[in-house]
């Protein structure tokens, strides 16, 4: 995960593309509609097992109208250039906590893998509890990083990114999550996906609107 | 999660349609207006039925 800016609304989507280069490429020449609906941030998550599929994080500056936004011409298109004929769920919410156990790590910097996960919770407080209480357990499985997001639409609905050292050590971490970890077991479920297992693979910044 | 994006419906919305009673992307448009539209959804919408029918399913088992 990257050290831009804390952002701290967020739409987030995990699908699969026909060409993952071509569909960056397009976002690259198309900054003005994403700046047209607020967006400051995208960043590319490639898939380490399941080639094609990416997870996308969209760092946006008002949460005004989600729905307004997700209406945009802008998202169907891009929908459309990367060959989704189904529309995936999106995920829309704020940060709860960006914990950093490892310091922070330059721009850009690649290397570790993430593992992505979105899922409903019993309750999000008790969840950063249980995660806090844990956290010297999350550093010593490779966890580097957790960030946590929790929907706007749905107070018990969260996404967290996990950084991890490795891709033998994420793999552990999934086979064998820690029980602090709850949201493992939800994601892949009813409008969930499964869990996301990649890299970083690029960010681009957007302007101010225009 | 927002699953329909034309009417910005969501998941938890999809997901009381269902608990009462919907079993088809249609009946779930009928409710909710999702998956009315462009209907790039309806495969979301039938894994949503799908979670709630095996969840139901496996607590019948379970007791």
């Amino acid at each position: 995960m990257s050290e831009y800016d804390l952002h701290s609304l967020i739409l987030a989507c995990d699908f699969r593309v026909d060409d993952v280069d071509q569909m960056w490429k397009w976002l690259n020449k198309h900054r003005e509609p994403l700046a047209s609906i607020g967006a400051h941030h995208v960043v590319l998550y490639t898939s380490i097992w399941e080639p094609g599929r990416v997870l996308v994080t969209i760092g946006i500056r008002q949460a005004g109208s989600i729905r307004d936004v997700l209406r945009s011409p802008a998202i169907f298109e891009w929908f459309n250039i990367s060959g989704a004929d189904d529309i995936p769920p999106i995920f829309g919410g704020e940060v709860v906590e960006k914990i950093d156990l490892d310091g922070p790590s330059p721009e850009g910097h690649v290397g570790r893998v993430v593992v992505g996960v979105m899922a409903s919770v019993d309750d999000v407080a008790s969840v950063m509890d249980k995660v806090h209480d844990g956290l010297e357990r999350f550093k010593s499985g490779g966890v580097r990083k957790i960030w946590v997001y929790q929907a706007l639409d749905d107070g018990r609905e969260v996404m967290i990114l996990q950084e991890i050292d490795d891709e033998l050590s994420a793999r552990q971490w999934i086979d064998h999550p820690d029980a602090a970890a709850e949201w493992m077991s939800g994601a892949g479920f009813g409008a969930y996906p499964t869990q996301f297992v990649g890299r970083f693979a690029h960010l681009m910044s957007i302007g101010e609107r225009v | 999660m927002f699953v329909c994006l034309c009417t910005g419906t969501t998941s938890h919305v999809v997901n009381e349609v269902v608990a009462n009673g919907a079993k088809t992307s249609k009946q779930i448009a009928d409710a909710c207006g999702a998956g009315g539209d462009c209907g790039r959804c309806r495969r979301t919408l039938r894994a949503m039925i799908e979670a709630h029918y095996a969840g139901r399913a496996s607590e019948a088992v379970s007791r």
